[in-house]
């Protein structure tokens, strides 16, 4: 049977998000509250809501699905949380500290402030287990591996009871025999515990960032590993034809037994699809300066993609640990509909960054939350209507929500529930463009020259206000907004990155038959990876990248090179490359000095193919047919009340126009044109919000 | 707030464009920094971040200090007006400006400063400035760390303000000159490489601010910058009450027999300004004598250690602040020929911690516990991989402790104070890649954070072992003999892992060096230098029973360092608390 559909699911802290592509054209969204214990009840609800709207069973939807992709938070969550697993570290000998030396540093940005503390050890000092065996740089064994001292620490982690363990040792990259030997006698000790490797996990020079990558991962990965096994377990229940495909922190999918070793590669799974599905909403109107904000439930996320490119970090610290492996650069701040509002000591309104969550969830929902949150403010501004939230599943208490409000809010501070619940709205907006010019003009990007793209389901409420602040006049809001991670992931490639180490001069003595090998070595095993997962040798393509610097240089400069086979000729053409990249970078380059190659990089992408995308049918203008009256709304803090249409957006065509100050309801999100602002429905299903003249 | 006379002291600055150019100015700064790191070829500069950038205006005033090391920072600000008065009208575009001499107050000879004019339309706009300790700038001993130095003249060169490139023409007779006389020459080419790139980069991105926003705009944002920097030091001087606030540091005997030094401060604040007088003994032939742009320094960095103001950090910053270093020839206020190469840390952490105590008077619930002291070695030798000759600062060996502070423990592995936590050791692979050796050791010391209610951070040890080859190892610092200051009562029982030492290991044993020694290591021997720990934070004795159990759990405190420095007996194998033990040793309440 030929495949119909792609199945996209976003696991949010707050939300799942359900996008079902038919790859004929057509794009459907939906959403259902997440459940973090087990993340396949959210989806088995979302399942039986797309399985009600389409009038199929699940089974019939899955077998006719071509791809389920899953964009999860587990990983993040645990080392936000702090809710990996208990774990030990071998490490070399004299250098058991490591990880919590982070060479003698402080991070930028706290270097006066006396009272900033250190980042929590995952593997505290007495499960990090020093062990005699030495490498040197140049491979050779210096001393021998002591299997006696394994053989005392394994034994040690088993009284411990400890899950996963990390084997990290000195130039392991250079002669991984140490590390491979100490695995498996861990192995043999102990049964059910994951192991892994630095040589494995991230197999390039530099020890900090390859050990602290490897306890991340042995941290993360039993954590991931059985979420990914429920999941996989659910869709082949329901017969899905291929495996399932994580989305990784890259920006690009994995499938499940890739994933459940490597949890650090997921860290940032869920977010990092945005730029791409923002990239694609913003090309038809020529834009590819783009930033995106997706607002949910309980966190904001802000990426950056200029002239089309969205930065990617490696070695990189993150959420205050070293991470080595490749991955989309985001931004999060703790602000979400679900955002808390309260007052604290000092008599000052503050919103976040803790959150109601999905439960108890805000208080107008009724089930059990008590603390106002952005949401309810939303619901006493207007915003939201009452009855038809989430395609009218949930209906909404404005009563509950202007008595908390009035509670904790206005009355601690002595003013109307209505000024209380515009505050919260402002309080909240405040926070998200200092976040937004963290990620712009701290970086020397001017916001005024981007389009700001709107996703999460709470961001069209904000998303003219924020550019307001900013001075942004180009507002993008897709009709996937709410779900524009899971729209992402559905129109994203597979994509692994594969690293090896090969330091070699390339002046004298460049051994170009080595290099090739190198690089066709890891190719060999990502090829082989991605055949057996079903794809075509066409399918595939290899994009390859060198480190290298002048000899004496410690660090490297990234250089994109051909895939063709390296000969002289090609040589020359890298290192011809190499000396303009140093120039375009730091101003000057040294064509007469040696070079050296250190690390190298194939990315290997299988493509997938892109579901064709619905267009709207052009109207003539008359929006009449879509308004469904008008209702009070408050746009400042004047106690103004005005009385504002509002529109169905599924009612709309291609070409109306909406003048502020309106409201535009779909079934998944609700969009607030401001007065001033104008809100234009495109024919490639998107929103442009401009702000009149 | 409107001004119609168009002077820049209040100007009219819509708040996204000042955002924005003050984003711009970091972002300016910080890719500076970023391009010193991954072009440099020393160490030193890639590996240790032993350098600092910053931006002028054509006052000159800073206008920007980055995160970069503190103790260089401060320096810039006499020195970029030592330069400027120094070619008075001989500035052109396309210069490049060079200089180290502390007389023209620069900070130690080391520590080699680039400044690069950047002119807009034939207007003179911004400097952009690179300070960076170079591996060697000739001298007697590698590393330019001569503790046998009686003058100036025997430490290495001195480079007066000179143009290595004059209107955009490199000026290869003086760069050769200055190369001629140091070692390691490719190295110190390539690091001289780095810092044009980094002028050059900084210079880059301010042109692209220019053409966006114009001078005039550029100009008054950096007036409100500045004002705003001067509105925040104040608003906290404002809040200690006036009054007068002395304080006193002292500093060991590092094997120059003049026996233990006494520097003094006073501290004067007047409503929203502050008057900060020094008062050192006379200066001594021997290689810690500060001049006055690195005293300056040091003075700034005691305040900003204690005063915790949010940015920006501009020349603003010390609008409120007066300085006397007292009469010239004194060891803070030095003169030629007094040899200074220690100065950036020795005598200067000595007098920053004499700011810290005078305003720990003033404001006791605001200080913080002291940092380690510096007390590192350089390593030189011959590589044989390249048969060239190599020499470092082993920045991995001067990572101490940090201070505790009134609501936590210090850091683990963040000082020395002269750099608060800006160093990076470096990995390890690296300097195993870059230099002929092997690092054995690079951990956490047992026992050595300092004993309070809250634990100064560990101070580290560092050892090493050459392949194939002798090595020279040279050591320098202090904090061997006297104990990194606690505060708010903090007191030391186990004192000894506290201090930092030489430990050298050959055939016949181990011995432990306590003073600046040079000394030469062959494969098969070792050298470890261990750091100090930070200071502890109140009485040690009310320290919880749980968090000493946890240190003891963690290997950070013995069992013998438990009774000595918390009064708690612990049973070595159980790891409980022998209740009536504690009680009869009775220094818990």
């Amino acid at each position: 049977m030929r495949s119909k559909y792609r199945l996209g699911i976003d696991a949010g802290g707050t939300f799942t998000d359900f996008v079902l592509a038919d790859l004929d054209g057509g794009v459907r969204l939906y959403k259902s509250p997440s459940t973090p214990e087990d993340g396949t009840r959210a989806i088995r609800a979302g399942l039986e809501q797309i399985s009600q709207d389409i009038n199929k069973s699940i089974e019939d939807i899955i077998a006719q699905c071509d791809l389920c992709i899953n964009g999860t938070t587990v990983a993040l969550n645990a080392l936000i949380e702090k809710k990996g697993v208990k774990m030990g570290l071998l490490c070399t000998s004299g250098h058991e500290d490591s990880i919590e030396i982070r060479l003698g540093h402080k991070e930028e940005g706290y270097r006066y402030d006396a009272s900033y503390p250190p980042a929590e050890m995952l593997v505290p000092r007495h499960l990090r287990r020093p062990i005699e065996g030495r490498i040197l740089s140049d491979g050779s064994e210096k001393i021998a591996l002591d299997e006696q001292a394994i053989r005392e620490a394994g034994q040690y982690f088993k009284e411990q009871n400890v899950e996963s363990v990390a084997i990290s040792f000195l130039w392991s990259v250079r002669d991984p025999s140490h590390e491979q030997r100490a695995k498996s006698i861990l192995e043999e000790m102990l049964p059910g515990v994951f192991i892994c490797t630095g040589s494995e996990v991230y197999p390039q020079v530099r020890e900090y960032t390859r050990t602290s990558t490897t306890v991340i991962n042995a941290y993360l990965s039993p954590v991931m590993a059985k979420y990914v096994e429920k999941i996989d377990d659910f869709f082949s229940g329901l017969g899905a034809k291929y495996p399932v495909r994580y989305f990784q922190s890259n920006g690009g999918l994995a499938i499940g037994s890739a994933m459940r070793g490597r949890a650090v590669n997921a860290i940032n799974s869920g977010p990092a699809s945005a730029p791409q599905a923002g990239l694609f909403s913003a090309a038809p109107f020529g834009v590819d300066n783009i930033i995106t904000v997706d607002m949910g439930g309980t966190s904001f996320d802000i990426t950056l993609t200029y002239e089309g490119q969205t930065n990617l970090n490696k070695n990189i610290d993150f959420l205050r640990y070293r991470i080595g492996v490749p991955m989309i650069q985001v931004e999060t701040l703790g602000a979400g509909g679900g955002s808390i509002a309260s007052v604290n000591e000092f008599g000052m309104l503050q919103v976040g960054p803790e959150s109601a969550g999905a439960t108890p969830g805000p208080v107008c929902y009724g089930k059990g939350g008590t603390k106002p949150t952005v949401t309810d403010a939303n619901l006493v501004l207007g915003y939201l209507n009452p009855d038809a939230v989430l395609g009218g599943t949930i209906s909404l208490d404005r009563k509950a929500a202007e008595d908390a409000i009035r509670e904790h809010v206005a009355d601690p501070l002595g003013i109307t529930v209505e000024k209380a619940a515009y505050g919260i709205s402002m309080i909240v907006n405040l926070n998200m463009v200092n976040g937004i010019r963290r990620v712009s003009i701290e970086r020397g990007y001017d916001p005024r020259d981007f389009a700001l793209v709107c996703a999460g389901g709470a961001a069209g409420m904000h998303i003219a206000a924020l550019a307001e602040e900013i001075g942004i006049k180009e507002v993008l809001v897709p009709k996937v907004a709410s779900g524009l991670c899971a729209f992402g992931q559905t129109i994203s490639d597979v994509k692994y990155n594969y690293l090896a180490t090969n330091p070699m001069r390339l002046d004298t003595g460049a051994d170009i038959n080595s290099l090739n090998e190198s690089f066709l070595n890891i190719e060999k095993q990502g090829r082989e990876n991605l055949l057996s997962d079903g794809f075509k040798e066409a399918d595939i393509t290899v994009a390859r990248s060198m480190e290298m610097r002048y000899v004496g240089q410690i660090h490297e400069c990234t250089v994109n090179i051909s895939s063709d086979k390296i000969d002289d000729k090609g040589l020359d053409k890298i290192l011809a490359d190499f000396h303009d990249r140093h120039k375009s970078l730091y101003s000057y380059a040294e064509p007469m000095n040696p070079v050296e190659l250190v690390n190298l990089e194939s990315t290997m992408t299988a493509h997938v193919a892109k579901p064709a995308q619905p267009k709207i049918v052009p109207g003539n203008g008359d929006c009449s047919a879509a308004l469904i009256g008008p209702r009070d709304m408050l746009f400042d803090d004047s106690g103004g009340w005005m009385n504002a249409p509002v529109y169905q957006g599924p009612l709309l065509k291609a070409g109306d126009c909406i003048q502020g100050p309106a409201l535009i309801e779909e079934p998944t999100m609700t969009l607030v044109v401001r007065p001033g602002w104008r809100a234009q429905l495109e024919e490639s299903n998107c929103y442009r919000l401009i702000q009149n003249e | 707030m409107s001004n119609r006379s168009g002077a820049t002291s209040d100007p009219v600055v819509d708040p996204i464009t000042l955002a924005v150019v003050r984003g711009a100015l970091e972002t300016t700064q910080r890719e500076m920094t970023m391009t010193l790191e991954k072009t440099g070829r020393s160490s030193v500069f890639n590996l240790a971040h032993d350098y600092s950038n910053a931006l002028f205006d054509h006052l000159p005033e800073m206008v920007l200090q980055g995160q970069d090391i503190p103790i260089h920072l401060g320096s810039l600000i006499p020195a970029m007006k030592a330069i400027v008065e120094y070619f008075g009208d001989d500035i052109h575009e396309g210069d490049v400006i060079y200089h180290n001499d502390p007389a023209y107050k620069g900070s130690h000879i080391l520590d080699c400063c680039m400044y690069k004019p950047v002119f807009y339309q034939g207007e003179l706009v911004f400097w952009t400035v690179c300070k960076g300790h170079l591996t060697d700038i000739g001298g007697p001993v590698p590393a330019g760390y001569n503790p046998d130095a009686t003058e100036i003249y025997a430490e290495g060169l001195r480079i007066s303000p000179v143009k290595l490139w004059d209107k955009g023409e490199r000026r290869e007779d003086v760069i050769n000159l200055l190369l001629t006389n140091m070692r390691a020459r490719r190295d110190q080419e390539g690091d001289l490489n780095a810092q044009f790139g980094t002028c050059s980069v900084g210079e880059r991105n301010l042109m692209a601010l220019l053409d966006k926003y114009g001078v005039k705009t550029v100009r008054d944002c950096i007036a409100e910058l500045k004002n705003m920097a001067d509105r925040h030091m104040r608003a906290l001087i404002s809040s200690i009450p006036d009054g007068v606030y002395s304080g006193e540091a002292h500093l060991e005997d590092a094997g120059h027999g003049f026996g233990i030094l006494t520097i003094k401060t006073e501290i004067e604040v007047v409503g929203d300004s502050v008057h900060i007088a020094v008062q050192s003994p006379p200066q001594v032939p021997y290689f810690i004598n500060s001049y006055e742009g690195n005293t300056m320094s040091g003075i700034y960095l005691g305040l900003m250690m204690f005063a915790e103001v949010p940015p920006p950090y501009n020349e603003g910053l010390y609008r409120c602040v007066t300085v006397d270093l007292g009469p010239k020839g004194t060891l803070c206020n030095a003169q030629e020929p007094a040899p200074h190469v220690n100065c950036t840390t020795t005598p200067m952490e000595t007098l920053t911690d004499a700011v810290r105590v005078a305003l720990e008077q003033a404001a006791p619930d605001r200080v913080a516990a002291s940092w380690g002291h510096a007390s590192g070695i350089n390593i030189t030798g011959k590589d044989n991989r390249s048969g060239e000759e190599y020499v470092t600062m082993v920045l991995a060996s001067v990572i101490s402790g940090a201070g505790a502070t009134k609501n936590m423990d210090g850091w683990h592995s963040c000082g020395p104070l002269s750099c608060f936590g800006a160093l990076s050791s470096g990995d390890v692979e690296l300097l195993e890649y870059s230099y002929p050796i092997i690092i054995h050791r690079y951990g956490l010391i047992q026992d050595s954070g300092g004993a309070g209610y809250y634990r100064g951070g560990s101070g580290t040890v560092w050892e090493v072992e050459p392949i194939d080859h002798e090595m020279t190892v040279i050591g320098f610092g202090e904090g061997r003999q006297l104990a990194t200051m606690g505060a708010v009562g903090a007191v030391n029982g186990l004192l000894e892992p506290k201090l930092g030492r030489l430990e050298v290991t050959r055939a016949d044993g181990k011995k432990d060096h306590r003073e600046n020694v040079i000394t030469t290591i062959k494969p098969g021997e070792r050298a470890a230098n261990y750091n100090p720990g930070g200071g502890g934070f109140g009485n040690p004795f009310e320290r919880p029973e749980k968090a000493v159990l946890l240190d003891i759990k963690n290997g950070l405190v013995t069992i013998m360092g438990a009774a000595e420095d918390y009064g708690l007996v612990v049973d070595p194998v159980s790891l409980v608390v022998d209740k009536a033990a504690t009680i009869k040793l009775g220094k818990r309440a």
